[in-house]
C-alpha cells in the first residue's frame, strides 16, 4: 500500500482502502488517485476530510462513478472518497411524503423505493439510470423532468454535508418551508464536492403519476423543430417535459431520421386529453404518434441516457425563444465529429429552459485537432455569452477541458466564490478549481 | 455620534438621491420605528430612498466608509422584526424602486426593481396570460425585494413552490457599494447557487436592487371547498389524509375557531358558521378537466375525517367568499385584542393534529388565547397569540406560552420559522434547530459578503459569544 493508502486502512480499516491497480475506474478526468476510501457512516467520511485537511490530500467524493469524467479537471486527486457503502433509508414519512437516505444510494433504487408505495421522485438527470442521488444534488442535474417539476433545489429539503475540515453541518430540515437561517442548503446543492461531501439528504416525494402519456411532433428540420418546440412550451397546457431530439444528421435512420419533439404528460385520463387538444390546437400540429405507459417512458429513459458512451457533451444555452438561432449555432461542430461514426452527433433540447444538449460520440483527431477544437468552442463560448448565454463542456477529453474550461468565466464573482469555498474547505483539499476555475 | 447623521454626510447623501430622498426628522422617521411586528421599534438615524442600482452603490459606498450600519426595508410588512433600524443606522427604503423593467412573455420571465408590489406585477403580466404565483398574505402591499429577503411563501406555495423557486437572477449591491449580477434566465454559469443563498437572507449580505422573475401561465381554472369542523384536530387529520393520498391542491388552509369568530364579527365576515372548531379552504387550480375528480376525492377525505358541512364554490364570487374568512383573518384579529403575536413554524403535516392539540393546551396553561390560521397543506402553523402589552403580566405569560409552543413544534420534527424568517424575534429560538457549528457557518458566509457586518446587524444569527445550549 501507498502511504497515504495505508494511513487511510490504518485510521478505518484495510477493507475500506484500495489503491495502485484497484483505483482504475476511479480516474478523475485521467487524474489516477492514491487511494480510494469507502467510509461506513458520516463520523467516517468527517474523520477522513479531517485526516485530509491535515495533510493537505486533495480528495474528490464519489457516488456511483458517473460523474468522475465531468466538470472541470482537478490539478490533482489523492483520495476519492467513494460513498458506495452510504445507500441506507434512514427515514421514510409516506403521509409527509419525504425521505431520507444516505447519499450513496442509486436513484434507481430510491425510485423504486418510492414506487413501490406509490410515490415517486421527479429526478431524472442525464448520464446513466442508476446514478447515485448524492451525485445527482452535488452536480444539480437536471433532466427533462425540471420544465413540469422544477430543478432538484426545489426538491431536496435537508442535507448533511461533512466539510472540508471534517465539520458536520445538517442544513435544511424536513419540512417544505423553512427560513430559519441562512439558506446554506442552496449553497450546497451544486456545489460539486468542492465545499464538503454531502452524506445525507431528505427530498421531498411526489404521488406517483398515474398515466404517463408522450406525444410525438416531426419536424421537418431542426429549426422548424425547435420552433415547434418552443411554441408547445409556451402553451396554456400543463405538462412533465417538452424535448426537442435531433440526430443532426439527415442521414440516419428510423425514428431519429428526423428531429422531432416529445411532449411528457403526467396527469390524469381527462387532463392528459384536455392538454392533448390544448397543445395540437394551440401550435396547429397533430402528433406523429401517441405513446403511453412504459412506451412513454423508453422514450425519455433514452433522452435520459444519450450522454452515455458520448466522447464529448456540451450544454448550450440562450433564452428559450432563441432555441432555433442556437440550432444553427452548432453546424460548425459537425466538423469536429469522426465521419466513421454512425450518429457522430445528437442533439436534445429543453425547450422550457434552452438548453442544448450536444452529444459527439467520437471527435475527429485529425491533424491538430485539438487547436481546432478548442478554437472552435472558445469561439462559440464568445458567441453565446455575448448574447446573454452560455456554454458548458458537460464532459469531454480533459487536455481540452483544460484549455477551453468546463465553464464560462466567473468574472468579478470569482473572488466571493473562493471566499466562500475557502470558509467550508479552509486548505482547499476539495478540488475547488473543479466548480470556480 | 449615535443618533445624529453629521451634515457633511447628510449633504453628500441628498447629492445622490435628491433633497426628498432623505428623511431625518423625528415625526416622519416614526413611520419606520417598526415593521408588521410592532412587539420591536426604534427609530434609524435617516432613511434615504435610492432609485436604482447606481443610487443604492453610492449610498452604501458613502455609508461603508463612515462605517455606519445599513438596515434594507420594503414595504415594512414584515412579521419577524428584521427591518428594524437604531439610531446608529441608516435605512436604505426600496420604495422608490418600484419599476417593472422588463416583461419578457416569449420566455415567462420579468425584470423588476425591489420596490415593485407582488400584487402589482401578477397585475403587469397579466394581459400575458400570466401570473408570478407567490402570494403572501400582504401580497396587495409587500415588495418583491421583500419577499426575496424573507423566502415569502404564502397559500398557494403548496403547489407552486416559495419565492427561491421563481427567482432566477439577481443584481445585488454589498455594503461596500459593490455591484454583482448572479444567476440570470438562459445560461447556465459555473459557481455557487448564489441567487439561492442570497433569497432568504434577511438583507444581511446586501441590497437586491435587479430582480429577474420567472412567471407562469394562469390556470385554467379553480375549485374552492370549505370544510366545517367540530375539532380542530379532525381538520389537521383531513389534511395528512389528503396529502398522503396523493392530492395536490394549490391551497390547504385551517382557520380555527378564536379566528373564525373574529372575522365573523368583523366587516369581513364570510358567512363561516362561529361554533365551529376548524374550517377548511382547499383549493384545486389547472386544467378545468381535472378539477371536480380531485374535489370529489377531497370531499371524501373530509367526511371521513368527521367533517360537519361541505360546502364548494360555484363562481368567482362564491370563491372569493370562502377565502374571505383566510385572507382577512389576521385583520379581524384586531377586534379581540390590541396585540398580536404572530408565530411561524412549520412542522411535518402528519404531526398536525398533535401539535394542534397541544398548543391549545398550552394557550389554556397560560390562560391565553391562541388564534390559528395557517397554511395547513405545508405544515407551517401560524399560531397567533393575543394579548395586551400593557398588561406585563400578560406579556411575561406570551413570552414563556411562546416558547413551548416553539419547543413542541422542534420536537415534532419542525422549525422555528416557514416564511416570516428570523429577523429579531426568533433569534433566541435559533440554538433549537441549529448547533453552534451551523450557526457559525452562516456568520462566516455572511461575513465573506459583508465583512464589517454591517448589513442588517444583529438580525439571523444569534450571539455566539453567549452560551445558548
Amino acid at each position: 500500500m501507498n502511504s497515504i493508502a495505508e494511513f487511510l486502512a490504518n485510521k478505518l480499516s484495510k477493507r475500506q482502502v484500495v489503491d495502485g491497480s484497484h483505483t482504475e475506474g476511479w480516474a478523475v478526468c485521467n487524474r489516477f488517485p492514491h487511494a480510494v476510501v469507502s467510509p461506513d457512516n458520516e463520523t467516517q467520511v468527517a474523520q477522513i476530510l479531517s485526516l485530509a485537511s491535515a495533510e493537505g490530500w486533495v480528495c474528490v467524493p464519489s457516488g456511483k462513478g458517473t460523474w468522475l469524467k465531468g466538470g472541470h479537471p482537478p490539478k490533482a486527486v489523492d483520495v476519492v472518497i467513494n460513498m458506495a457503502n452510504m445507500d441506507h433509508v434512514s427515514a421514510y414519512e409516506p403521509d409527509d411524503l419525504f425521505i431520507t437516505t444516505e447519499t450513496g444510494l442509486g436513484l434507481d433504487i430510491l425510485s423504486r423505493y418510492a414506487l413501490d408505495r406509490g410515490q415517486w421522485l421527479p429526478f431524472d438527470p442525464p448520464g446513466v439510470k442508476g446514478g447515485s442521488i448524492g451525485a445527482t444534488i452535488s452536480t444539480a442535474s437536471a433532466g427533462s423532468l425540471q420544465a413540469g417539476f422544477g430543478r432538484p433545489r426545489d426538491h431536496i429539503l435537508g442535507v448533511t454535508l461533512a466539510t472540508g475540515d471534517g465539520r458536520l453541518l445538517r442544513l435544511g430540515g424536513k419540512v417544505v418551508k423553512n427560513v430559519a437561517g441562512f439558506d446554506l442548503l442552496k449553497l450546497a446543492i451544486g456545489s460539486w464536492g468542492t465545499l464538503g461531501v454531502l452524506t445525507s439528504v431528505t427530498v421531498r416525494l411526489h404521488p406517483a403519476p398515474v398515466l404517463d402519456r408522450t406525444l410525438l411532433f416531426q419536424g421537418t428540420d431542426v429549426s422548424s423543430a425547435a420552433r415547434l418546440a418552443n411554441a408547445i412550451s409556451r402553451s396554456r397546457a400543463s405538462f412533465a417535459a417538452v424535448e426537442m431530439i435531433t440526430s443532426g444528421e439527415q442521414e440516419d435512420k428510423g425514428i431519429y431520421s428526423l428531429p422531432f419533439v416529445a411532449v411528457r404528460i403526467l396527469e390524469p385520463l381527462p387532463v392528459a386529453e384536455e392538454i392533448t387538444r390544448i397543445i395540437c390546437e394551440q401550435v396547429h400540429a397533430t402528433p406523429f404518434m401517441c405513446l403511453e405507459g412504459k412506451d412513454s417512458q423508453l422514450i425519455f429513459d433514452d433522452i435520459q441516457t444519450m450522454e452515455n458512451n458520448a466522447e464529448m457533451v456540451l450544454r448550450l444555452s440562450l433564452l428559450p425563444s432563441k432555441l432555433s438561432n442556437l440550432v444553427e449555432r452548432t453546424k460548425e461542430l459537425r466538423e469536429l465529429v469522426d465521419p466513421n461514426v454512425d450518429r457522430g452527433i445528437r442533439m436534445a433540447a429543453h425547450a422550457s429552459t434552452g438548453v442544448l444538449r450536444i452529444m459527439i460520440a467520437r471527435l475527429n483527431r485529425r491533424k491538430g485537432w485539438l487547436e481546432m477544437l478548442a478554437s472552435s468552442l472558445s469561439n462559440l463560448r464568445y458567441l453565446l455569452e455575448s448574447e446573454g448565454g452560455s456554454m458548458v463542456i458537460s464532459q469531454g477529453p480533459p487536455e481540452i477541458v483544460e484549455i477551453v474550461g468546463a465553464r464560462g468565466k466567473l468574472g468579478s464573482v470569482t473572488e466571493l466564490m473562493r471566499g466562500l469555498q475557502k470558509e467550508f474547505d479552509p486548505s482547499s483539499i476539495l478540488a475547488p478549481e473543479r466548480i470556480i476555475g | 455620534m449615535p443618533g445624529s447623521l453629521a451634515k457633511s454626510l447628510e449633504k453628500k447623501l441628498k447629492s445622490i438621491v435628491g433633497e426628498t430622498g432623505v428623511i431625518l426628522d423625528r415625526d416622519r422617521l416614526l413611520a419606520y420605528e417598526s415593521d408588521g411586528l410592532t412587539a420591536y421599534r426604534s427609530l434609524p438615524m435617516a432613511v434615504v430612498f435610492p432609485r436604482d442600482t447606481i443610487e443604492v452603490s453610492k449610498v452604501l459606498g458613502l455609508l461603508s466608509k463612515e462605517d455606519i450600519p445599513v438596515v434594507p426595508r420594503g414595504a415594512g410588512t414584515g412579521l419577524s422584526g428584521g427591518a428594524l433600524a437604531d439610531d446608529r443606522s441608516v435605512m436604505v427604503a426600496t420604495s422608490l424602486m418600484n419599476r417593472i423593467l422588463t416583461i419578457d412573455s416569449d420566455n415567462r420571465i420579468a425584470l423588476v426593481q425591489p420596490g415593485v408590489i407582488n400584487a402589482d406585477l401578477t397585475e403587469a403580466v397579466s394581459p400575458f396570460g400570466l401570473y408570478y404565483p407567490p402570494d403572501p398574505s400582504s401580497q396587495s402591499a409587500c415588495t418583491l425585494g421583500g419577499n426575496v429577503a424573507e423566502n415569502s411563501g404564502g397559500p398557494h406555495c403548496l403547489k407552486y413552490g416559495v419565492t427561491s423557486r421563481y427567482v432566477i437572477g439577481i443584481t445585488v449591491v454589498t455594503y461596500d457599494g459593490t455591484i454583482s449580477r448572479f444567476g440570470g434566465f438562459g445560461r447556465e454559469l459555473g459557481g455557487y447557487d448564489i441567487v439561492g443563498l442570497f433569497v432568504g437572507s434577511e438583507g444581511c449580505f446586501g441590497i437586491a436592487t435587479e430582480i429577474e422573475v420567472c412567471l407562469l401561465p394562469k390556470p385554467e381554472g379553480a375549485q374552492t371547498l370549505l370544510a366545517i369542523f367540530d375539532r380542530l384536530e379532525d381538520a389537521g387529520k383531513a389534511v395528512t389524509t389528503i396529502i398522503a393520498d396523493g392530492l395536490l391542491p394549490a391551497a390547504l388552509e385551517i382557520i380555527d375557531g378564536p379566528t373564525i369568530k373574529a372575522v365573523e364579527e368583523s366587516i369581513y365576515a364570510g358567512g363561516y358558521p362561529t361554533d365551529a372548531e376548524a374550517a377548511l379552504v382547499i383549493e384545486f387550480d389547472g386544467i378545468k378537466a381535472g378539477l371536480s375528480a380531485d374535489i370529489e376525492r377531497t370531499t371524501v377525505h373530509c367526511r371521513e375525517a368527521n367533517a360537519r358541512d361541505i360546502s364548494t364554490a360555484e363562481s368567482e364570487k362564491e370563491r372569493e367568499v370562502l377565502w374571505q374568512g383566510r385572507k382577512k383573518a389576521f385583520g379581524a384579529m384586531g377586534r379581540i385584542a390590541p396585540d398580536l403575536l404572530v408565530q411561524d413554524a412549520t412542522v411535518p403535516r402528519s404531526t398536525l393534529p398533535d401539535v394542534l392539540r397541544r398548543i391549545s393546551e398550552i394557550g389554556q396553561s397560560y390562560k391565553l388565547v391562541v388564534a390559528n390560521v395557517f397554511h395547513a397543506g405545508d405544515g407551517n402553523l401560524h399560531p397567533n397569540i393575543l394579548f395586551d402589552r400593557s398588561d406585563p403580566d400578560e406579556v411575561e405569560r406570551v413570552e414563556l406560552a411562546s416558547k413551548e409552543i416553539m419547543a413542541v413544534c422542534v420536537e415534532a420534527g419542525g422549525t422555528i420559522t416557514g416564511e416570516h424568517g428570523v429577523g429579531l424575534d426568533k433569534l433566541s429560538y435559533m440554538s433549537l434547530v441549529h448547533s453552534r457549528e451551523e450557526l457559525e457557518a452562516m456568520q462566516v458566509v455572511k461575513r465573506v459578503f459583508d465583512p464589517k457586518g454591517n448589513m442588517n446587524p444583529g438580525k439571523v444569527i444569534p450571539d455566539l459569544s453567549e452560551d445558548f445550549s
